[in-house]
């Protein structure tokens, strides 16, 4: 009897770990073997240039891009037979001079690819995307919302998607006065830029649709919510919105793919679907293509918003809050032993330690102590975006 | 003088006469008798012969027989078997062979001794003098010899015994004992509340008893008319040979039941579990037939159907949770059980409301003769449990109390996220039973059950069951008895997040139930069991609000308005025995099914997915107005037909209709799944399940044989939505898809519960198949073709075995195999609209490893003395022997641009465990 508390109490300890469980890494066959699938990216534009990207699908696990498809023969083409070349840009994109396609006409994507296989899309109808009506932008305690209104008056729209490029002004806290080139210090030849502009694309589906409603109208649609810390909210924002006409098959499955991929594999998540789109092999039917191409074309406005316009008690971040304050590199310390300015400079500014120095720092009169310094990303703003001014802004 | 005593009672009590034709005893008999008991090489005489023997059962049963003879005159065959034995044997001029210890008696008689005079009252006066301060094995022994007279003489042919047969030392009833003539071959078995309803030929009977867990006695009765029966039993204490056979005897080849797997508390304690408690619903997994998706899950599945499709219920009260601590135990304290019926298939007519199962645990109902308890210590949990009478033989009270300790121990590790960890949960259930007079009694039941766990110290978890049952039994007389049932039931949940002051909210979600229903059993004659009764249960749903905690809290407060359901429902059914060989029973329950407002009903455009975008209006509906009505038939038909006394054919129809559902997109049941009633966007279930099984026993009944097969539909059973939102959701119609079902499978089933090894094998082949074909392509998954479910395991062999060294050292081992479950799985990545996408395989298009798992368990026994101030028992068990890691959960997560696969066993090393039960 004496051993009972002991046996109890390794049970329990048991016990708990189990409850934690063990993690193993799971990876089965069909995991090894991604399949190799191609993957088209983009629609037909009825009114304009026509971009679309090949690719292929890789394994889940790789870090690598995704792998381009090259040298692929591509063309629209519609169902008499006629082509319109795309000519190959880079890393897979594929682009056709500026066309008009007939709206009375069907026509599809057809991929001859080097390995020689032959891939179409269904041939579809030519949607003509009404223009957007209204850009907007609203203060709402959360932050900001971009809302989006259009409609059509003869009703044919009725399915939308939205996507946008976003601008804005990237202002660096430092304005370097020195530079460390071949181990030396010395006064800056080529300031850094003082503005830059970053820029990105939309990654969530914006889709709506007016079946519901006995107008094809669509009023305050919201296709973009920035945080009221947003640092894209810093000084000078722009968003430019496009829109483009479904039809009902592609609304669905840009409904179905944003519910498939904007979570993905916690305890508790929900099921996933298999998604493919309107792209099918016609040399191997087994052969699976992911991307839906349709035609349409593409409507757009720009809007800006200037930190002056937002309500003043908001704290809009710079992005740059992690940046203040400076570090120092001091160059006569520790002592003893005596400091070698040299090596404290070449340690702390050599090209692999990432750092910048901004300014020299004197001590007591004169005397040279160091120079304050801080990581590239802090003082470039070329890490961030562009120094190219953007044509609208 | 000990052993004669009770062949002089019953010399007094016999009254049958035997005419003598010849001298018997002279008769030559054959026979080759290996370690034979008495009784049954006695039984094997009386077959060749025409003797009678007459013993006390108890004092033979030491002694074995070990004979070969050939054509040998019975008496010298006797003097041989007793020789050498304190045995003696003596053969009266009517056939009769009396054995006694150590005294040779003279069984003739005076002529005039013994004269029976008709229509004295003898059962009454010799029953008082029976019982009293006399030896317990004595009362019943002598109640077995009695010959009772039953009624008053009418006319009348037939007439009907009605009565209760009890246990003799607690006074509680014996459920599911059967009482039968062999002669007419009529029989009746206990109900729940151990009463019978027998119609006979008037005349003398000889009626036989046997049940789980009592022993074999029978009862001799007069008939002359109607009248009352009440039996006692002695309860079987140590061992459970030859109850369980006979009482499955009548279960396996002759019940009218298919699709019923019963256990009692006996059976289940010998399975070993992880945590050395018993559990029913592990113990109800190993069954054929019940998958379950994770071993952390007490989430059944039925022959295909999904978790929330089984009716649990605990003395009538629904239990909408069964579960503890993420699922590994399960919520019903062992101790105050009595057993648990499962029904897979031929779901009676009284129960509804539920597609695929009726799960239905009973408790004790109390010790009525003497205060008692029962406890165990285990290295979770501990539990006390105490029983008595409240007045003698007409009432008593269990009271059963379980707790765990894992708060205390998590407290104990130097590990900071354990110490801030709690996990926590106790139930408490207490049940009260009051024989008012013979004619009326009551019950009343209630059951707490509460878990709280808090992981690292931010989100506690916290959910609570209550149930409660008051029953009032009346019996109008032998033929009709009514049962008026009330019942409340009620679980909640609620999600706390503390951490952060300005987010600190509480998402809570409740359901209560509360209904009334009456059921009737008639018992016209012994061909027809009516049955009949009408329910109704109210359901309020709050489901869902999510509040703010705290002043600073910055929280919107989000309340989704209650939900409000009335279900009704008529049955009839009557159990028809058209000859000894066939009988039919014929159910039909009739539901209806009332959404009830205030609620705000949205309408959707036809013809397109349902989406917030396709409301077209909304409706609101007044104050308990109908906003929607269901209603349907539910067929129950089973037929049984007996090829021989060893095998027969069972065949059942069964239709169940559903109005509740229980909204979960995660493979296995979590505590904050909520349920959901059927209103005018969300149709009731519809299953149908037609079965066939053929029965057969081998060996005297002692194995037990069965396969059976079925086919399953089900209809409009809630299926999700990619992406689906279940919480918080105001138009959860929007995420909610209706998908077809079918499900079939056969089940093999070898079965020994007698001997040193007993247990059960069990092998299934099912498929459970699911099919989303909506009218809207993108509503539709995998293309509208039919896809496995999420629990279709093809392929299921399971054993549970235990072998018995002696009384006091047995073990068990339990093996399970199982096809791994199925698997969406993620195949590749892609680049489409500036961002990377998964490529998922079909919906459940691939399986996680096999399952495997090996238990074993050691129990020690204390003493089997019977008079002892506290009998203990020790139960010894390694859980998962070999330790394989069985996939409880596979998951994916990002992690830099790469997607990885884990898997996450929750049992993935042997686990020891140590329990130590007690009973005074």
């Amino acid at each position: 009897m004496r051993t009972f508390p002991l046996s109890i109490g390794r049970s329990l300890i048991w016990c708990l770990a189990l409850l934690m469980g063990c993690t193993d890494s799971y990876l089965p066959e069909a995991l090894e073997s991604p399949p190799n699938y191609l993957v088209v990216d983009g629609f037909l534009n009825a009114q304009g240039v026509t971009t679309v990207r090949l690719s292929r699908t890789y394994a889940v696990d790789s870090k690598a891009v995704a792998p381009a498809e090259l040298r692929a023969n591509a063309f629209i083409e519609d169902e008499a037979g006629a082509r319109l070349g795309l000519r190959e840009g880079v890393a897979g994109a594929y682009v056709s001079a500026p066309l008009v396609l007939d709206p009375a006409k069907k026509y599809r994507l057809r991929v001859l690819t080097q390995a020689g296989q032959d891939y179409a899309s269904e041939f579809v109808p030519v949607k003509l995307t009404p223009p957007i009506d209204a850009v907007a932008w609203r203060a709402t305690p959360e932050g900001v919302d971009v809302l989006v209104d259009t409609h059509d008056d003869q009703n044919a729209s009725q399915y939308y998607r939205w996507d946008y490029e976003e601008t804005w002004e990237i202002n660096p806290p430092y304005r370097p006065n020195v530079e460390y080139v071949n181990g030396q210090m010395r006064d800056i030849v080529v300031p850094y830029p003082t503005i830059c502009w970053g820029s990105a694309l939309s990654t969530a589906i914006q889709i709506d649709k007016t079946t519901a409603l006995s107008q094809d109208v669509v009023s305050g649609f919201r296709v973009r919510r920035l945080a009221r810390t947003s640092e894209r909210l810093t000084s000078r924002y722009s968003v430019l919105v496009q829109q483009h006409a479904l039809t009902k098959e592609e609304y669905a499955y840009w409904e179905l793919l944003r519910k498939n991929t904007e979570s993905l594999g916690s305890l508790f998540d929900p099921q996933p679907a298999q998604l493919t789109g309107n792209v099918r092999c016609l040399s191997a039917p087994d052969q699976l293509a992911l991307g839906f191409v349709s035609a349409h074309s593409c409507t757009e406005k720009r809007l800006f918003i200037a930190r002056q316009e937002l309500p003043q008690e908001w704290d809009v971040r710079t992005g740059y809050e992690g940046c203040l304050p400076p570090d120092t590199v001091y160059i006569d310390r520790p002592n003893p032993p005596i400091p070698n300015p040299v090596v404290i400079l070449y340690g702390a500014f050599n090209p692999l330690s990432g750092n910048l120095p901004i300014e020299p720092v004197y001590g007591p009169g004169p005397v040279l102590q160091g120079y304050t310094a801080k990581s590239r990303d802090c003082i470039d703003c070329r890490t961030r975006g562009t120094t190219v001014r953007p044509t609208f802004w | 003088m000990k052993h004669v005593y009770p062949v002089l009672l019953m010399l007094f009590f016999t009254l049958q006469c035997f005419i003598s034709t010849a001298q018997q005893s002279e008769k030559a008999v054959s026979g080759n008798f290996t370690q034979l008991p008495f009784e049954q090489f006695a039984r094997q005489l009386e077959s060749q012969t025409t003797l009678r023997f007459y013993f006390e059962p108890s004092v033979v049963d030491s002694l074995f027989i070990t004979l070969q003879v050939q054509n040998q005159p019975v008496r010298s065959v006797l003097e041989q078997v007793l020789q050498n034995t304190p045995f003696r044997f003596a053969i009266d001029d009517e056939n009769r062979v009396f054995i006694t210890s150590g005294v040779t008696i003279n069984p003739n008689l005076p002529g005039e001794f013994y004269q029976p005079k008709a229509g004295t009252p003898l059962a009454q006066a010799d029953e008082a003098a029976a019982t009293g301060p006399v030896a317990r094995s004595r009362y019943v022994t002598a109640s077995e010899f009695k010959v009772y007279e039953i009624g008053t003489a009418s006319n009348s042919t037939r007439a009907t015994l009605a009565g209760h047969i009890r246990a003799q030392k607690s006074g509680e009833p014996v459920i599911g004992a059967s009482i039968y003539s062999e002669a007419t071959s009529i029989g009746a078995s206990t109900d729940q509340f151990g009463y019978f309803s027998l119609t006979l030929p008037t005349g003398r009977h000889d009626l036989k008893i046997r049940g789980v867990g009592i022993k074999n006695t029978r009862r001799q009765v007069v008939l002359l008319g109607n009248g009352k029966l009440e039996v006692e039993v002695e309860e079987d204490i140590v061992t459970l040979k030859e109850v369980v056979i006979e009482a499955e005897k009548d279960k396996n080849v002759s019940g009218m039941q298919m699709g019923l797997e019963k256990l009692d508390i006996k059976t289940m304690r010998q399975v070993p579990t992880a945590f050395g408690e018993t559990d029913v619903l592990r113990v109800v997994m190993t069954l054929p037939g019940v998958k379950t998706v994770g071993e952390g899950s007490t989430g059944l599945n039925v022959r295909g159907g999904a978790t929330d499709q089984n009716l649990i219920l605990f003395n009538d009260a629904t239990i909408y949770n069964p579960s503890h601590l993420f699922g590994f135990f399960s919520a019903f304290n062992p101790d105050i059980l009595q057993g648990v019926e499962l029904y897979k298939s031929a779901i009676p007519a009284k129960y509804g409301g539920r597609l695929s199962s009726v799960l239905d645990i009973t408790t004790r109902e109390g010790n009525k003769k003497k205060f008692s308890g029962s406890g165990g210590i285990g290295p979770l949990t501990s539990r006390l449990t105490l029983e008595g009478p409240l007045a003698k033989d007409k009432s008593a009270f269990i009271i059963s109390g379980r707790a765990s300790y894992s708060d205390w121990i998590l407290k104990q590790l130097s590990d900071k996220n354990f110490k801030q960890s709690a996990a926590g949960f106790y139930d408490v259930t207490g049940h009260i039973s009051h024989e008012i007079n013979d004619k009326n009694s009551v019950y009343a039941t209630g059951y707490f059950s509460t878990d709280r766990f808090r992981l690292a110290s931010d989100t506690t978890y916290r959910y609570t069951n209550q149930a409660a049952s008051v029953k009032w039994r009346h019996t109008f007389n032998n033929q009709l008895y009514g049962v008026l049932t009330g019942t409340y039931s009620h679980y909640d949940y609620s999600i706390t997040s503390i951490k952060n002051e300005t987010t600190a909210s509480e998402l809570a979600y409740a359901i209560n139930q509360g209904g009334l229903k009456a059921d009737f059993s008639f018992f016209p004659n012994s061909r027809h069991t009516v049955d009949f009764g009408g329910s109704s249960q109210l359901y309020r749903i709050a489901p869902g609000s999510f509040i703010p905690r705290g002043e600073a809290s910055l929280i919107r407060p989000n309340v989704l308005p209650e939900e409000k359901a009335l279900e009704s429902a008529l049955y009839l059914s009557d159990r028809f025995d058209i000859t000894p060989r066939f009988s039919l029973s014929v159910g039909l329950r009739y539901s209806l099914f009332q959404a009830l407002g205030p609620r705000e009903v949205y309408v959707y455009a036809p013809g397109e997915s349902r989406t917030e975008a396709t409301i077209i209006d909304t409706v609101q509906h007044a104050s308990n107005k109908v906003l929607a009505q269901y209603h349907g038939p539910e067929y129950r038909l089973s037929a049984r037909y007996s090829l021989n006394d060893n095998s027969s054919v069972k065949a059942s129809y069964t239709r169940t209709r559903q109005y509740i559902h229980q909204l979960t997109n995660t493979a296995s049941v979590s505590p904050a799944d909520v349920w959901k009633l059927s209103d005018g966007n969300i149709r009731p279930q519809i299953g149908d399940q037609v079965s066939v099984g053929y029965y057969r026993n081998f060996k005297g009944n002692t194995i037990e044989v069965s396969v059976e097969t079925y086919y399953k539909t089900l209809r409009d059973f809630v299926d999700y939505k990619s992406g689906a939102t279940l919480v918080l959701n105001r138009h959860i119609e929007t995420d909610i898809i209706n998908a077809q079902g079918q499900a079939y499978g056969v089940e093999f089933f070898l079965k020994k519960l007698t001997g040193k090894l007993n247990g059960w094998v069990g092998y299934t082949y099912s498929r459970s198949l699911v099919q989303v074909n909506a009218a809207t392509t993108s509503d539709m998954i995998n293309g509208g073709r039919y896809y496995p479910t999420n629990f279709d395991k093809p392929h299921d062999v399971t054993m549970v075995g235990n072998y018995r060294f002696s009384r006091r050292f047995s073990t068990s081992l339990n093996a399970t195999y199982s096809t791994g479950r199925p698997i969406t799985l993620p195949l590749a990545k892609y680049y489409v609209a500036n961002s990377l996408r998964v490529y998922y395989s079909d919906r459940n298009a691939y399986r996680v490893p096999d399952y495997m798992r090996l238990d074993f368990a050691f129990n020690i026994e204390g003493g089997h003395k019977v008079k002892k101030l506290a009998h203990s028992s020790w139960t010894l068990g390694i859980y998962n022997v070999t330790g394989r890691r069985n996939p409880y959960s596979i998951y994916f997560k990002a992690v830099n641009g790469q997607i990885k696969g884990y898997q996450l066993a929750v049992f993935g090393a042997p686990i020891p465990s140590i329990t130590y039960n007690f009973k005074f």
